[in-house]
């Protein structure tokens, strides 16, 4: 709770999904992601073409685990960073690059789409994000999340858990 | 900090399972998985070894349901509790919101237990979280061995000041294990919504 988060919503959303689209677009690649540092997905964009992808919420974790570690190694080495991560197979491709502090874009690409443009892309992406998610940084406290709420959530929970 | 996307209006919590190697932290997620009903839960998650030890994490998505217009989800992880698994232990506090501290209640174990409250608190300590700032509840687990310790020698090891609520668990069985959910949950609604 220390850490601030960020709370995409109206317009901020609207952009960040226009940019992904606009990835997915120009790069040929299948889907899209905008996730915070903690595996939570923030926006997601699918090209119209690409089938179901797998679960997002256990693609989120991975990814932000595999980040946080990839980072670790470079801190280890005495590097502040390592630029991004790429995962190729014989017929899909991983990018994963930060957006700033706080988030991370996933491209996942079938290997039609060459690799080369997925970065190209990728990296613009990179930049027109870090900029929306920038301004969508909350501090807690501001969310709006009030007692009425908490009832709410607590009495889900002794339905789901029982009494 | 609770990740919330008003868009998809959603609200995420994200709850760590911490505690010494082999106290039943992924057998409690194992047991939730089992229990809820397939629609208020994602995939089961487990990067472990080949002798099924935690070796970077468990996830488990939990749907709670909406609540004022919002969909609320619990994401529940474990931890690694080998000592050597330090490195990837620390980046799954990431962004905790709240934790449950699974003991081991084996004469055996109650010094691991400590010293693994301990690397909690180091750990902590690294993304500038204080212990006290934070939900924590305990959960002594394996009650059903033979020669388990009486809970208040096991909770004075790991919270001398008895400040921590502490629930008895056989996890394997499912003894405890929403009880100790439910807690550590309601803990972190109340903070957030003290905050706002
Ligand atoms: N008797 C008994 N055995 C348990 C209980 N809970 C877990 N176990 C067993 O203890 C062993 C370790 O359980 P895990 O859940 O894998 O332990 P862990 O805390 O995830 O261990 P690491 O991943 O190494 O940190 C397994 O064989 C479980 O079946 C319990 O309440 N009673
Ligand atoms: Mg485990």
């Amino acid at each position: 709770m220390v850490e601030p988060a960020i709370a995409l919503f109206g317009g901020a959303y609207e952009n960040a999904s226009q940019v992904l689209e606009e990835l997915l677009r120009e790069s040929g690649a299948r889907y899209a992601l905008l996730l915070d540092r903690k595996g939570f997905v923030l926006a997601h964009k699918e090209a119209l073409w690409a089938p179901r992808p797998p679960a997002l919420d256990s693609l989120a974790t991975l990814i932000a685990g595999n980040a946080a570690a990839t980072q670790a190694l470079a801190k280890m080495l005495g590097e502040s960073r390592f630029n991004e991560l790429l995962h190729q197979g014989a017929t899909h491709g991983l990018y994963a690059e930060e957006v700033g502090e706080l988030a991370l874009l996933v491209v996942i690409f079938d290997n039609s789409a060459p690799v080369g443009r997925v970065k190209l892309f990728g990296k613009r992406a990179v930049q027109a994000l870090e900029v929306i998610t920038r301004d969508s940084v909350v501090q807690p406290g501001t969310l709006g999340i009030d007692h009425e709420y908490r009832d709410g959530a607590s009495a889900l929970l002794d339905e789901l858990f029982g009494n | 900090m609770s990740t919330i996307n008003f868009a998809a209006r959603e609200i995420n919590f994200k709850i760590v399972y911490y505690g010494p190697g082999m106290s039943g932290k992924t057998t409690n997620l194992k047991w939730v998985f089992q229990q809820v009903p397939q629609n208020r839960k994602g995939e089961m998650v487990s990067l472990a070894t080949e002798d099924e030890r935690t070796l970077f994490f468990d996830f488990l998505p939990v749907d709670l349901g909406e609540v004022k217009g919002f969909k609320t989800r619990f994401h529940l992880y474990t931890v690694p509790g080998q000592v050597f698994y330090n490195a990837s232990r620390k980046l799954i506090l990431r962004g905790v919101d709240g934790l449950v501290f699974v003991a081991d209640s084996a004469p055996n174990r109650l010094r691991a237990n400590a010293e693994s409250m301990r690397n909690l608190r180091e750990n902590l300590a690294e993304y500038g979280i204080k212990a006290e700032d934070i939900p924590i509840v305990l959960q002594a687990n394996k009650r059903d061995t033979p020669d388990a310790l009486p809970v208040e020698m096991i909770q004075a090891v790991i919270d001398p000041e008895m400040r921590l609520p502490i629930f008895e668990a056989v996890a394997t069985t499912g003894v405890g294990v929403f009880e100790t959910l439910k807690a550590v949950s309601r803990q972190v609604l109340s903070r957030v919504a003290a905050a706002s």
